[in-house]
């Protein structure tokens, strides 16, 4: 089966050198091999599990975090942000 | 030309006004100082976790049957996977293929004459709102602000029932109304707790088929969601019109230049990945409460105004403006209810004299001294013409300024209305003497100048004098001039 | 004296009985590490300053007569995916080579509670994918039982710590057999919890429905004295369960009469070498003649689990990994056009080969068009795997099973096929599939080399594997030893 690394790497925003793409092209369509050999389930339903529920939390307000200390690992910040490439508007 | 039809259905995002956000307890506000209602659940920190707010749910649900859904007592959340810079996870967690509510309509009001259309609602759905960008030419990039993170929202998305950009308006303000009498939404247009995206298709009138549709996104108001509806129809009927065909993309709507541009074809969808949320389980909503909360669902606004016409026999406009204001609609039917004066009365010094002061004072109805006792009472005084109008509007003053009895007000400020012709000749003489001109004008055939005179000579007598008596009393007199 | 060879049930009760301190174990677990640490390679920060202070307060609160935790004053290294507050916390990335988490992972307030060291943190496969933790963006860690092989993965460091004596504990996390293949290959004692018995908040994401925080140590009793200091409900974590535990060190018995083992006759099978099954079965032989009873069973999905368990984690891996793309935290590529090729330069300098063939292999299996043939599929697949379980768990109360097909393999060995590497987890896997807990513990060696034996029980049975396990230890003459390293 042939996979479209390209269409995938762009997806996943990873940028794949040109002469590192037969290997990883090599691998993935092994490891697509590899669970193509799954066998098929007996039924397929996957609704979820009501036995399988979550408690909700209480809408009750936390306090929130100083934002020095949320922004001390950003690459970039200004302003009390942090900066990205500018993104058209 | 061919005659087309438009064809139109709405998403729309509504913030809740939860006190905190849909997975963490940081606070749901507007307009703090960027970055501060955060943690590090809010920034996706690595390691971080939701826990979906109980609150969010209800919310919805509560929505749902205001708008007669469906609800689906067992739901899940998904994962909608996209890289963009205000979303720090880089997947929203929203709903996918069970949504909490599902298969409801909204009744709109179309015209003044009360016709009314349904528009299905295909779906409601709970989910997260992104952060906001910030541009500017002074800062070296665009900046993220990540306090809107993690604010909840529904989206509501609507079947392709709406046949004019009008249409559209009327459910956008029909849905708002109801978000507004639930309570569970600020509504606040201008800072972005109501957005849509507007999907348009137009067909040849009489076909049954539907066209090609477009997305468009970033409408931000309702008159601007009219107007864009407008202007894609338009674009698509010219196309059609120049013998080309529509293809499906998503269009970005740009309200200041009045056109919409490309911002991508089908062939570049966003293929979204979308997969059942590990990190929550399954959302279980307790039969009980769904039930209770549908016991508890006011009177909803397309209703209420029906009734509001029937009832009470109000003008559409009055009516309307009565019904969107969720204090003034009970403030109303409370002193209707007393039977003192008449309910037209009622709605007009409300939404006029009433609004008006309020806004001076800055107060809502509910926070001032005014109550439905007195402003029928105060109304009743005028009626049996007892005060006059204008002392009207200051017995109000003193009603939202102290609280007192109207009588009360009243006496003390000597409004009352003084129909003793013995008293008011000697005015109106005197005005009439005052003024040869406006008499002489009279008689040369102006005769609605007499409405000057009276006013005339409701001043000199304090606004106390029934003008009705100094009508008469005037024409009488230059008659025997 | 050497305390860094004591369990730490005796370190513990030699510190109440003053025959040490808190003080004295800290620094004797620095000076073991200044000794083998640059054989072993198993650390990636020390924090040897907060160490002392740590081991200090606790020698206070001692002499002040306080009652503290059993682990209290216990050196207890960290797997560096696990977030600790003010310590750089690296999933042994470059994508997050600088950072600092500003919260504690709930183990850690847990931890820290129970007044443990920590004297740093430890390597692992980068974001804890891989089986060897070669897959490590800074440094290879050695295996102490053999310097020139591997620790297993991903949870290599904190393995080699504990069997190099430079932890007397350490936590792990458990994705597809991350704690248990490197006990295993260390010879020492691991536990993969049931799933939600210990709070993941904290832990960075690899795959959020089968990662697990759980203990590492060289006895059995240690091991539970680490996992009763952090199961517990957590309201952070959604997933955590809401129950009651006992205290797993206290209640701890060895005594296995009348005990129902189940060999799953799939895992005897070609892929496992001979002399492992030898070595596992006689374990088992040696249980029965305590009272146990032996029964064969079968989990008819096994052979599919591998693939399932790659999907499920692969989807959930591309998703978890996806906010590292240079904005909030972490590694930013140095020069960039615009926004996009910012995040795919960063992506691509910051990940591993590794890391980026499983979030294409998760993006892949996600992607329009192929849901339903894969992702869907292995979810199905998976809820048929837990029912397989359950049957096989009305048969017996524990099923055991080798940890690992192999031995430790040698360095480099597997590293040009990334299939082989996977078939690494095929003994392993199912049980994060299906959420159950299971531990893995040494039976003997192969040429000097450990094997493991796997006791896999039903959700929450965690108290029946400690009891399995330490009759098992009992009968093997105790607790693992430190290895020599000369």
């Amino acid at each position: 089966m042939e996979i479209d690394i390209r269409h995938i790497a762009k997806l996943a925003r990873l940028h794949i050198d040109e002469e590192q793409l037969p290997r990883f092209q090599k691998e993935m369509e092994g490891i697509i091999q590899m669970v193509n050999g799954m066998k098929t389930p007996a039924q397929m339903d996957l609704r979820p599990d009501p036995a399988n529920a979550m408690v909700l939390r209480e809408d009750v307000v936390q306090p929130s975090f100083p934002r020095d200390q949320l922004l001390a690992n950003a690459p970039q910040t200004e302003a009390g942000c942090v900066v990205v490439p500018r993104t058209v508007e | 030309m061919r005659e087309y039809e438009i064809v139109v259905g709405l998403e729309v995002h509504a913030e809740l006004n939860t006190k905190t956000k849909i997975y963490c307890g940081c606070k749901n506000a507007f307009g703090s100082e960027v970055n501060t209602n955060c943690c590090p659940i809010c920034l996706g920190m690595p390691g971080t976790l939701p826990t979906l707010n109980k609150s969010v749910v209800e919310y919805a649900i509560r929505m749902g049957h205001a708008l007669g859904c469906t609800i689906n007592p067992v739901s899940k959340m998904d994962r909608k996977n996209y890289f963009y810079p205000d979303l720090p996870k880089a997947y929203q967690i929203s709903q996918f293929d069970i949504p909490l509510c599902e298969h409801g309509y909204l009744d709109v009001m179309l015209d003044e004459e009360g016709t009314t259309k349904r528009i299905g609602i295909t779906r409601i759905h709970i989910e997260e709102d992104a952060g906001k960008l910030i541009h500017g030419e002074e800062f070296s990039g665009s900046l993220v602000d990540f306090n809107r993170c993690g604010v909840p929202l529904i989206e509501i998305v609507s079947e392709p029932d709406m046949r004019s950009s009008h249409e559209a308006h009327a459910y956008l303000e029909g849905l708002r109304d109801v978000l507004m009498t639930l309570g569970i939404s600020d509504c606040k247009m201008q800072e972005g707790s109501i957005r849509c995206d507007v999907n348009v298709s137009v067909r040849p009138k009489g076909s049954q088929e539907f066209g090609t549709r477009c997305e468009m996104k970033n409408v931000n108001s309702f008159s601007g969601a009219q107007r864009a509806i407008d202007y894609e129809a338009q674009r698509q009927i010219a196309i059609l019109e120049a013998g080309g065909t529509i293809t499906q993309e998503t269009r970005r709507w740009d309200d200041l230049k009045g056109q919409n541009f490309l911002l991508r074809s089908k062939e570049d969808a966003q293929d979204y990945r979308y997969f059942p949320e590990p990190d929550l389980l399954t959302i279980v909503v307790d039969e009980a409460d769904i039930r209770r909360w549908k016991e508890e669902l006011p009177e909803l606004p397309h209703h209420k105004l029906l009734r509001f016409l029937k009832d009470y026999q109000l003008p559409y406009f009055d009516a309307n403006l009565l019904v969107e204001d969720l204090e003034k609609a009970p403030f109303f039917e409370e002193c209707a209810k007393l039977g003192l004066c008449s309910s037209r009365a009622i709605a007009n010094w409300l939404n006029g004299e009433v609004t008006r002061l309020l806004a001076d004072r800055k107060e809502t109805l509910a926070q001032s001294r005014l109550t439905p006792e007195g402003l029928a009472r105060m109304i009743q005084m005028i009626e049996k013409k007892e005060i006059s109008n204008t002392a009207g509007k200051t017995v109000l003053e003193e009603l939202l300024a102290t609280g007192k009895a109207p009588a009360q007000i009243v006496q003390e400020k000597g409004l009352g209305q003084i129909s003793d012709s013995g008293a008011l000749e000697p005015i109106a003489r005197q005005v009439l003497a005052d003024n040869p001109d406006a008499v002489a004008k009279y008689k040369n055939g102006k005769t609605n100048i007499v409405g000057f005179l009276v006013g005339q000579c409701m001043k000199a007598s304090k606004g106390k004098g029934n003008p009705a008596l100094f009508n008469k009393m005037i024409l009488e007199m230059i008659d025997q001039m | 004296m050497k305390l860094y060879e004591k369990t730490a049930v005796e370190l513990g009760a030699m510190l109440r009985r003053k025959e040490c301190s808190a003080v004295e174990i800290a620094q004797d677990t620095f000076d073991r590490i200044d000794q083998v640490e640059d054989k072993v390679h198993a650390y990636l920060t020390l924090s040897r300053q907060e160490a002392l202070a740590q081991a200090e307060k606790v020698d206070e609160r001692l002499a002040a007569g306080e009652e503290l935790s059993p682990l209290a004053g216990i050196p207890v290294a960290v797997k560096d995916n696990i977030s600790t507050k003010g310590v750089r916390t690296t999933c042994a990335s470059r994508m997050l080579e600088n950072y600092i988490p500003p919260f504690n992972a709930f183990v850690m307030d847990k931890l820290e509670a129970a007044g443990i060291v920590m004297p740093g943190k430890v390597n692992l496969d980068e974001f804890a994918m891989g089986s060897s933790c070669e897959n490590s963006a800074f440094q290879k860690t050695a295996n102490p039982r053999d310097l020139t092989r591997v620790p297993g993965g991903s949870s290599g460091g904190s393995a080699a710590a504990v069997a190099a004596g430079e932890a007397v504990l350490a936590l792990g996390s458990d994705t597809g057999g991350s704690i248990r293949q490197p006990a295993s290959l260390c010879g020492i004692v691991g536990l993969k919890p049931t799933y939600g018995s210990v709070s993941r908040y904290g832990l960075v994401a690899f795959a959020s429905s089968l990662d697990q925080i759980g203990p590492m140590g060289r006895s059995v009793e240690d091991v539970a004295m680490l996992y009763s200091a952090i199961c517990g409900h957590d309201p952070m974590d959604a997933t955590s369960a809401r129950r009651e535990y006992p205290d797993f060190g206290k209640t701890l018995s060895r005594q296995v009469k009348g005990l129902r083992i189940g060999l799953p006759k799939e895992y005897f099978g070609d892929g496992v070498d001979d002399g492992i099954k030898e070595l596992v079965l006689a374990a088992v032989r040696r249980l029965e003649k305590e009272g146990a009873s032996i029964c064969e069973i079968s989990l008819p999905s096994t052979d599919s689990a591998l693939s399932a368990y790659y999907i499920i984690s692969s989807a959930e891996a591309s998703s978890n990994l996806a906010r590292f793309d240079g904005v909030k935290y972490g590694y930013r590529t140095k020069e960039y056009e615009n926004l996009i090729d910012m995040y795919e330069r960063t992506r691509s300098e910051g990940f591993g080969d590794e890391v980026k063939r499983r979030i294409m292999l998760g993006t892949f299996v996600l992607s329009s068009g192929y849901y339903d043939a894969y992702y869907k599929k292995a979810k199905a697949l998976q809820m048929q795997i837990a029912q397989e379980y359950a049957a096989g768990f009305e048969q017996c109360d524990v099923m055991m099973v080798p940890t690992s097909p192999c031995t430790a393999f040698r360095l480099g060995e597997n590293m040009d096929d990334p299939l082989k590497m996977y078939a690494a987890d095929i003994c392993t896997i199912t049980v994060n599939i299906a959420g159950l807990p299971a531990l893995s513990i040494p039976c003997g060696s192969l040429e000097g080399l450990p094997v493991g034996l796997q006791m896999i029980g039903p959700r929450f049975s965690e108290e029946t594997l400690f009891r399995a396990a330490a009759c098992h230890e009992m009968l093997q003459g105790g607790p693992c030893a430190v290895a020599e390293l000369h």
